[in-house]
């Protein structure tokens, strides 16, 4: 209170109380307009299929959302089930960034059927997806996305993303809370990276094992491997797996419990 | 003093030397044309109903609405030109719409009255434009319990008067019509269109200042008022299309809605009856002159 | 002493130091909202046989001040749908009148309201999504309650930065910490959805209500329950927790009367 009584303080200057003079820094926004959801995704591609597959966990910090949310969809299907469709997206990151993002490349990869009579390639879907991630470059869509189908030969076609649109094509990618576990397992076992023709030389004439496309099912165990290994350490992951199996005759959706924990 | 060659109903806004805007009387025209439209105010609701004249064996029965809601519990049906109607109505709504953008409550049935009354009136002023070629009738309710503030979150303080004046009556039926100068009245029964005068002279014999007509014995009386007026052109087939907007503690809750199918058909049953029985009387008059 | 008209009834510098006028600013960036004013805390539903019940109490609070005490949270959409907000009060009236002019636009039609809660939630999720990406967000994290176009049981959340998902139980704020395990535990997912009755459903809220009256302290005791069935909305907004139990408050120091 001796501010009170402190009548030298502004004296008998005259003037407003109310000083406009005195600078004030710029307020920022204290708005963050992101948040974590959590969850991994992962695609490898065979001779003749490509399957995304996902955690079906969503989290917001340590409290889980919800168990049942899925991360891929079928992209330029003929209803709301995604009847129809050969393209699929998964996305990973920020939910709602995704849910935008899929609607988004939905209705293109639809306009694109409409408007010219035929269904757009997965090449031609997968630079248009890395241009309207591009188109958001100085506010990001914060997600993680991998476009898979089968290419103008009939091969399994699988593209990664980063969240501003930078793209190329896989056999196979980890994205998520868990690609930093996933990754590594699947460069070893789809790649064969660190695996070596037994016996075929000493030391630097050890030669590398080649990789080659997968079986289908052989890929699937893979992938069920893969996330039942990443539910074991990433608490974001979890709940179910999601997974989607893109072949000449459409594509195919299968759910594996994962652990709930 | 006809228009006929003189000049004075080339252009709208322009007045004859005897103080006439022709293009607005034409407009009148237009509306004495148009299927015969009715609103009955009753005193516990509002009654609107309109001959739909089918012009074609093509449209599809119930389908083609005519009268058209404009708000929660306003409702507008129109005699002339139909598309001018519809103007109307998407106007009547956006103005409905607006006022509880700003008063964050319904807007009361008089004062739309007033804005539809301001915006026909203003199409008689300029030679761009030519009047609506409609006479509406417009039918609300206003709330008479004290109504919550759109997005109100509680209800207030429960004791000392809390800004509430007690026993203050509010609210009840409106009925106003709108022609295409712009004026428009309140009425307690309004009638339109082509068998106006028929149901103008049904509406007096209704007594209905007296405030004793019932929303129940209202529909009744609308459906038959608009039979009776279709008598004149009996030669075309038409349909009765009515909507009602009752008390809160009536069957539409202050709403406005459709008069139930059944309920419709009931009253259109008395009302062809009602027809019949006058038939038989002049039969019978006749027969007796005969004899 | 300032005589001067313009200081009028203003706070003096010499005493409570100079206003901070970055509020007042016109240059630099255009500022939006950054933090909720009046609040309201969770808001907790479950998906039952046959239905959906809802519930949020009373309370809005002005930071840690219980500042209105009547305040009803679960809105009505039509007569199809119920959205419970959490989050701020301006904002859920803002959402309200959206709402309402919606369904007055639905009822220009002569087949009426024909949005289920399903479309009610896709449509908020767009508009706390379109608000966020403007970087001026509707402050509310809401639950979703109602049926979808096939006639199924339907619970959805959406919030203030357009994610959204839907589970058979789920709880907004303070209530997804202590609600959601207590609803996990009495209804857990191998449990399905045809054994779980109405009065379990109901009686699940009523209890994590209450253990949200003992722990939140931004919650009140009054409270307003939605049921959901097809036989409509049954909506109780003046409701009180019942069978509380304080007798643990006369063993600690501090609560109650006791004063050493």
């Amino acid at each position: 209170m001796a501010s009170l009584l402190d009548h030298t303080a502004r004296g008998e200057t005259v003037g407003y109380s109310f000083s406009q003079s005195a600078a004030a820094p710029v307020k920022q926004h204290g708005f963050y307009p992101y948040t974590d959801n959590g969850g991994s995704t992962l695609g490898i591609t065979g001779s003749d299929f490509a399957i995304l597959a996902g955690d079906t966990r969503s989290t917001s910090g340590y409290n889980i959302n919800s168990r049942m949310v899925p991360k891929v969809f079928k992209i330029g299907g003929d209803d709301e089930t995604g009847e129809g469709a050969h393209i699929i997206l998964s996305v990973v990151g920020f939910a709602a960034d995704g849910n935008a993002l899929k609607e988004r490349l939905d209705s293109v990869v639809k306009m694109y059927k409409y408007q010219h009579g035929k269904p757009m390639s997965v090449s031609a879907c997968a630079q248009r997806l890395s241009t309207i991630l591009y188109q958001k470059r100085f506010f990001p869509y914060y997600v993680t996305a991998i476009l898979a189908g089968l290419d103008e030969e009939g091969k399994g076609a699988l593209y990664s993303y980063d969240p501003v649109g930078s793209y190329e094509r896989e056999q196979c990618r980890a994205a998520g809370a868990a690609a930093s576990l996933i990754m590594p397992f699947l460069d070893n076992q789809v790649n064969f990276k660190n695996q070596y023709i037994p016996g075929s030389g000493e030391g630097h004439a050890l030669e590398a094992k080649k990789a080659e496309p997968l079986p289908q099912d052989h890929v699937k165990q893979l992938v069920r491997d893969a996330f039942t290994s990443a539910v074991e350490r990433h608490i974001e992951v979890g709940d179910n797996l999601q997974m989607m199996i893109a072949t000449k005759d459409g594509i195919q959706e299968v759910y594996h419990p994962l652990k709930k924990d | 003093m006809t228009s006929i060659g003189t000049g004075y109903d080339l252009s709208n806004s322009v007045f004859s030397p005897d103080g006439r805007n022709f293009q607005v009387e034409y407009a009148v025209k237009a509306v004495e044309n148009g299927g015969t439209a009715v609103g009955i105010r009753c005193k516990d609701g509002v009654v609107l109903a309109v001959e739909k004249i089918i012009t074609s064996k093509l449209l599809k029965p119930g389908a083609n609405k005519r009268i058209a809601t404009v708000d929660r519990h306003v409702g507008i049906v129109s005699a002339g030109l139909v598309p001018d109607g519809r103007h109307f109505v998407s106007r009547a709504r956006d103005e409905a719409s607006s006022w509880r953008g700003v008063y964050k409550a319904p807007i009361p049935t008089n004062a739309l009255a007033n804005r539809l009354g301001g915006y026909v009136q203003a199409y008689t002023l300029y030679s761009s434009v030519r009047p609506f070629g409609v006479t509406a009738i417009v039918g609300g309710w206003d709330s008479e319990a004290e109504l919550a503030v759109d997005g109100q979150v509680g209800q207030g303080p429960n004791s000392g008067a809390g800004g509430k004046v007690e026993g203050a009556e509010a609210g009840g039926p409106g009925l106003y019509m709108i022609e295409p100068s712009g004026l428009y009245w309140g009425y307690y029964g309004a009638a339109t269109g082509k068998g106006r005068q028929a149901a103008k002279a049904e509406l007096e014999k209704l007594d209905l200042s007296s405030g004793n007509l019932s929303l129940a014995d209202g529909v009744k009386e609308a459906a038959r008022i608009i039979y009776v007026a279709h008598e004149d052109s009996k030669d075309k087939e038409f349909e009765l299309e009515m909507s009602w907007i009752s008390s809160l503690d009536g069957p539409t809750k202050g709403r406005h809605e459709e008069v139930p199918k059944e309920l419709r058909e009931e009253a259109e049953k008395a009302a062809k009856r009602a027809l019949e029985g006058d038939d038989d009387e002049e039969e019978e008059k006749g027969q007796a002159m005969e004899e | 002493m300032n005589h001067f008209p313009e200081a009028w009834g203003r706070p003096r510098d010499d005493v409570y130091g100079a206003y901070n006028p970055s509020y007042l600013q016109t240059t630099g960036p255009k500022a939006h909202t950054s933090s909720p004013a009046v609040t309201g805390t969770s808001v907790i539903g479950v998906k039952f046989n046959g239905g959906v019940a809802l519930a949020t109490d009373n309370l809005a609070s002005y930071g840690s001040l219980a500042r209105f005490s009547d305040v009803k949270r679960l809105r009505v959409f039509g007569d199809k749908a119920v959205v419970g907000f959490g989050g701020d009060v301006s904002d859920m009236q803002y959402i309200d009148r959206l709402l309402a002019s919606i369904d007055i636009r639905e009822n220009y039609s002569n087949h009426g309201n024909m949005l289920n809660a399903k479309n009610l939630h896709t449509y908020l999720a767009k508009v706390f999504y379109k608000r966020r990406s403007e970087f001026n967000p509707l402050w509310n994290h809401v639950l979703v309650a109602g049926y979808d176009g096939e006639g199924k049981p339907f619970l959805s959340s959406a919030d203030l930065l357009g994610t959204t998902f839907s589970a058979p139980h789920l709880a907004t704020g303070f209530g997804a910490h202590l609600a959601v395990p207590i609803l996990r535990r009495l209804f857990p997912d191998e449990k399905p959805i045809e054994e779980v009755t109405q009065e379990h459903a109901v009686d699940a809220l009523k209890q994590c209500l209450k253990v949200l009256f003992y722990r939140d302290a931004r919650s009140l005791d009054k409270y307003s329950i939605a049921v959901i069935t097809k036989d409509g909305i049954d909506l109780k907004e003046n409701e009180q927790i019942e069978g509380q139990s304080w007798a643990f408050a006369e063993r600690i120091k501090g609560y109650g009367a006791q004063t050493n």
